[in-house]
């Protein structure tokens, strides 16, 4: 016979009949899943990735306080990478007699590598993109300094010695952010006609920036070559330490999506596993009329394998299209938002899609397929022969290989592999025992219930075990959905309330200690609140318990500590309040008259430098040494746009030395004319504006929330599937004992009240368990994982039996409407 | 004598809780070339395993069982199923059709396993003759029990069997259609010369076999061509008196 025709022939009938649909349709949704969520997120990720890089205007960035060594430039280029040198200094400029400070930075003729710098031939309007920076003898300035120094395109102003002609207002520049030193308004210029100006002699403060763009492989490259010279003096960064909130988003996100992916193939696993083994069960009959026909074993296996690789291609090749076509639609909603252009998908999603696919089939289909080899032929006539039972063994021992496979593939962590292999034997096994304990109880209280519900109780009780692998299955997807949810909900309100609309977004500093109450005044009368103003000392750590710090920390230093090193010259302050957004993790803060000489260190960087509450510290501030003990640790939230310390002392050690004051404010992006007059009042303030760093990182994070709402939804799908196709499994069964009801005289409403209770009962017992499930993963999730912190959800214990009631009862009560619809004698004929 | 189905000291046990349960004890008894058989016997005689193993479906415990020259009990299941392809054929009480196949394709199945390219023309020559060719799209559930049972009967010659086994193919009709039914198969029978082994508990489809064979507890009772006609219903003891 021509097995391959003959399957074919027999799998069309199966699919008109419709005994194929729920098989297919699960491992299509699988494919489909993988390879939509693959697709996206490999595309969204380079594009997050381009974008985030243009926050640096380039991949990675060698920061230093003095220049780059030409033969690092030399190597990069060697190795294929693009570079580029700025360098960044404040400055006075002078038109006629007005004068400004600006914060200056030089740029070459390949800046900016990522991102692109938008210039315009007026202030204050929106701009075209550019390709290279200002030619050499002309400079180009923010919209800001226009009106300050009263010039228009074409004007001459003076910076240091040098003359320079005015040629363009800048709009944007991709990484505007560059931390505290990008004092003032901006002022481009060309590199080469920084030595002219005569400002840059040894001793000034500049910021050197070797820009690298290049594939990630070489860049890594390149690092470890440099390895042995990046140290403090030469900072490599990426995006991820140069924006922390950006990289923790993105971190997160690729966590969430990961996540996310995993349960929507493990729910997707599930389906197929369920529906294939409902295909298998269906197909014993079929099978043991083609035994007595003639065909043996090997025949059925073959047949068998060749259908399933029928469907698997054919769902494979569906899932892939779908996946595909989903992508898209997302990218078409999402067009708003993703403004850079999206590097081409790969070709890897569409591997691990058909990948997946192919082990969802081989430990969830196959199995069950390879029963029907061995039912026997007597069942023809003896209808209950079942299987062989190392069949079933096999059956269960190839789905846990299979799922084994799938989350190593995943995650590609043994542990987190392990992890969740572990967690999920303990779930399934408790789940098991509280399920049969609650179908024990059940009974008791249906004794007692009319007639209905007797019925129904009792029928929960005569599939005892049945049930409660269905209860569990029901739970689980309740659960991971529930998971999923909460985890998404506490991440994007963790987002939103880092960025709320009014975050502050510009920054003043060096204002002086006489300026403070007049500065307080003018900001107050601007936005409406009084901003508190911190004082700022420059010092450095120089010993530890009287060793020299660098000795100290070769010695006690944590590696892994997430703090920049504790040697360099730090913005001091000092306070009798614990600042907001601080949390004291060790020690106690003080008390607000407190006399000894204290200091509370930020957590990470007492962790880095090897310092213990009690530790004696010696600071050199201005040229004076200042012994003081540690009183605190804090924990401080970097992410916030608030100005946040490093080192704080008690007031009276430090408050007499001179220091100026810092705070930060928001201004809409309407008002910011106000800087004009802020900073005529006050010349000699600095103002930062942070407003295009904090659009950025919105940008970012509504990008990464809306991926997120995506997966949310494909995963949503995928556990409605699992629970149709948990109900379908044991519909047969229901169906005909109902139908048996009915020919005794049962009427259609006993029958009905009868599968809602069963149904419901079902329903209410697996959603109390998965909220008690998943409260507990949620709790590991966001305290180990996404490191947010965890609240308890008391609606959970409503809100899961409501779901699982209602989504049980109802995917139930449609799914048996049959029984109620045909005649029971048609039902039992068939049967 | 040209002997088509042979077993040879045929017994038959399975392990229960309680021990060991024997259904078939020594049977022997041998089936002529177009002979027409009747198994009889009361429910638990052990009629349907001894029919299993004569075709092939099952194992006996020991003894021999020859199917037109082949040692069932000594092949494995793979060529059992050879053999029951190239000569044997079903029909049974519960008609066994496939729910998702309509009729005629429930009769295409062995030509379709066989491998003929003709088996469309092959099924719905069957289906004509069982009286069913309009009825050729209907699903069984579209079908009474005695159009299921005709349609079982069409798939079972197009086997083109040597030998057909029934297994109370009249078990699940009223008595008018049972004999219609009877009627079909003993015709379809005799145009096809095939060898015609059958289960039963009517006495009257028993008696038109050519002879009958009595079952009692797993033993061959009687057998014989003429049996009292009481016999089959009151058990051993008629079959003795």
């Amino acid at each position: 016979m021509n097995s391959t025709a003959l399957a074919f022939r027999f799998l069309q009938r199966d699919w008109r009949s419709g005994e194929l649909s729920l098989l297919a349709i699960a491992l299509v949704l699988a494919v489909s899943t993988v390879a939509g969520i693959g697709l996206f997120v490999d595309r969204l990720q380079g594009a997050l990735l381009a974008q985030s890089s243009e926050m640096l205007a380039a991949d990675r960035v060698i920061a230093s306080a003095e220049p780059t060594p030409d033969a690092w430039r030399a190597q990069a280029e060697a190795l294929g990478l693009r570079t580029s040198a700025t360098l960044g200094f404040t400055s006075m400029v002078f038109v006629r007699d007005t004068s400004q400070l600006v914060s200056v930075k030089a740029v070459d003729a390949h800046y900016p590598l990522r991102g692109v710098l938008i210039v315009a031939d007026q202030p204050f309007v929106s701009g075209t993109p550019t390709r290279s920076g200002p030619a050499r003898g002309e400079v180009w300035v923010d919209s800001r300094l226009v009106p300050a120094l009263g010039i228009r395109l074409g004007d001459t102003v003076t910076v240091g010695v040098a003359q320079f002609t005015v040629r363009r207002v800048v709009i944007s520049e991709p990484d505007r952010s560059g931390g505290f030193f990008a004092l003032g308004p901006r002022l481009l210029m060309n590199v080469a006609d920084v030595p002219r100006t005569q400002v840059v002699q040894p001793g000034s403060r500049v910021s050197y920036r070797l820009l690298l763009a290049g594939n990630e492989s070489t860049l890594a490259q390149l690092q470890a070559a440099l390895a042995p010279d990046l140290n403090a003096r030469f900072r490599w960064q990426s995006v991820k330490d140069d924006s922390p909130m950006v990289g923790a988003a993105l971190t997160k996100a690729q966590s969430f999506l990961l996540l996310g992916g995993l349960l929507g193939v493990l729910l997707s696993g599930i389906a197929v596993a369920l529906a294939a083994h409902r295909y298998s069960a269906r197909h014993f009959d079929h099978v043991a009329v083609l035994k007595t026909l003639g065909v043996g074993p090997a025949g059925i296996r073959s047949l068998y394998f060749r259908m399933l690789a029928m469907i698997g291609v054919s769902a494979i090749s569906a899932g892939c299209v779908l996946g595909y076509g989903v992508h898209e639609a997302i990218l078409v909603v999402l067009d708003r938002l993703v403004t850079v252009a999206l590097p081409a998908p790969s070709f890897s999603p569409f591997l691990l899609a058909a990948g997946t696919g192919g082990i969802c089939l081989a430990a969830f289909a196959v199995p069950p397929m390879l029963m029907l080899q061995s039912v026997s032929p007597m069942r023809v006539i003896r209808g209950d022969t079942a299987g062989d039972p190392r069949s079933l063994r096999l059956a269960y021992g190839a789905g846990a290989l299979g799922l084994l496979a799938l989350l190593l593939w995943y995650s590609r962590s043994l542990l987190l592999t392990g992890m969740i292999l572990l967690g999920g034997i303990v779930i399934v096994a408790s789940v098991l025992l509280v399920a049969w304990l609650m179908l024990r109880t059940t009974r008791a209280v249906g004794m007692q219930a009319g007639s209905a519900w007797r019925l129904a109780m009792a029928a929960l009780r005569r599939r005892g075990l049945q049930n409660a692998v269905q209860i569990m299955v029901f739970s689980l997807a309740i659960m991971l959905l529930l998971v999923l949810t909460l985890v998404r909900t506490a991440l994007l309100d963790d987002w939103r309330k880092q960025l709320p609309a009014d975050a502050p977004n510009h920054f003043v500093m060096n204002i002086l200690p006489e300026e403070v109450a007049p500065v307080q005044l003018m900001l107050r009368a601007e936005t409406g609140v009084t901003l508190p103003l911190f004082p700022l000392i420059r010092g450095r750590l120089t010993s530890v318990n009287g060793v020299p710090l660098a000795d100290w920390t070769a010695k006690h230093r944590d590696e892994s500590a997430p703090a920049p090193p504790a040697d360099n010259d730090r913005n001091l302050t000092f306070s009798n309040v614990l600042p907001g957004g601080n949390r004291i993790v060790a020690g106690s803060w003080w008390a607000a008259d407190e006399q000894s000489d204290l200091v509370s260190l930020d957590e990470g960087m007492a962790r880095s430098a090897g310092v213990k509450i009690g530790d004696q510290l010696r600071f050199s501030i201005v040229d004076r040494d200042i012994d003081v003990r540690v009183a605190s640790l804090r924990k401080v939230d970097w992410d916030s746009m608030r100005p946040n310390f490093f080192m704080v002392f008690t007031p009276h050690v430090i408050k007499d030395l001179p220091a100026t004051y810092l705070t930060s404010f928001y201004l809409a992006p309407t008002r910011k004319v106000f800087l004009n007059k802020f900073l005529v009042r006050f010349p000699t303030v600095s103002v930062l504006e942070v407003d295009a760093l904090i659009d950025q990182v919105r940008s970012i994070v509504e990008r990464v929330t809306a991926a997120i709402e995506l997966v949310l939804g494909l995963v949503l799908v995928a556990g409605a599937l699992v629970l149709v196709a948990a109900v379908l499994s044991s519909l047969d069964e229901r169906v005909r004992e109902h139908a048996l009801l009915r020919t005794l005289g049962g009427s259609r409403r006993l029958i009905s009240t009868a599968l809602a209770a069963e149904f419901t009962t079902l329903g209410a017992c697996a959603g109390l368990l998965a909220a008690v499930g998943a409260e507990l993963s949620v709790y590991e999730l966001e305290t180990r994982v996404f490191e947010l912190t965890s609240t308890l959800h008391p609606l959970l214990f409503i809100v899961g039996p409501l779901v699982g009631v209602v989504i049980i009862g109802a995917v139930g009560l449609i799914a048996t409407r049959r029984v109620l619809t045909t005649p029971p004698v048609i039902v039992l004929r068939g049967s | 004598m040209d002997l088509i189905l042979c077993a040879e000291q045929v017994c038959k046990s399975v392990a229960t809780a309680a021990g060991e349960l024997v259904i078939l004890q020594g049977i022997d008894l041998a089936i002529k070339r177009g002979e027409s058989v009747a198994i009889v016997g009361e429910s638990g005689s052990g009629k349907t395993t001894l029919l299993g193993i004569l075709a092939g479906l099952d194992l006996p415990t020991s003894g021999r069982v020859l199917l037109d020259g082949a040692e069932l009990s000594a092949l494995d299941e793979e060529r059992r199923a050879r053999v029951r392809a190239e000569r044997v054929g079903f029909v049974f009480q519960n008609f066994q059709l496939l729910d998702s196949l309509t009729a005629i394709e429930n009769v295409m199945l062995p030509a379709e396993l066989r491998g003929d390219q003709d088996a469309l023309q092959q099924a719905r020559g069957f289906l004509s003759r069982v009286g069913l060719a309009e009825r050729a799209t209907h699903y069984p559930r579209q079908l009474s029990g005695g159009e299921q049972q005709r349609v079982a009967i069409a798939r079972a010659f197009a086997s083109r069997p040597l030998l057909l086994f029934a297994d109370e193919p009249t078990g699940n009709l009223d008595t008018r259609t049972g004999a219609r039914i009877a009627d079909l198969l003993f015709e379809v029978n005799e145009a096809t010369g095939a060898t015609l082994v059958l289960v039963t508990h009517d006495v009257k489809l028993a008696d038109r076999c050519q002879r009958k064979i009595l079952l009692d507890a797993g033993r061959i009772a009687a057998q014989e061509n003429a049996l009292p006609e009481d016999a089959a219903t009151n058990g051993a003891g008629a079959a003795r008196r």
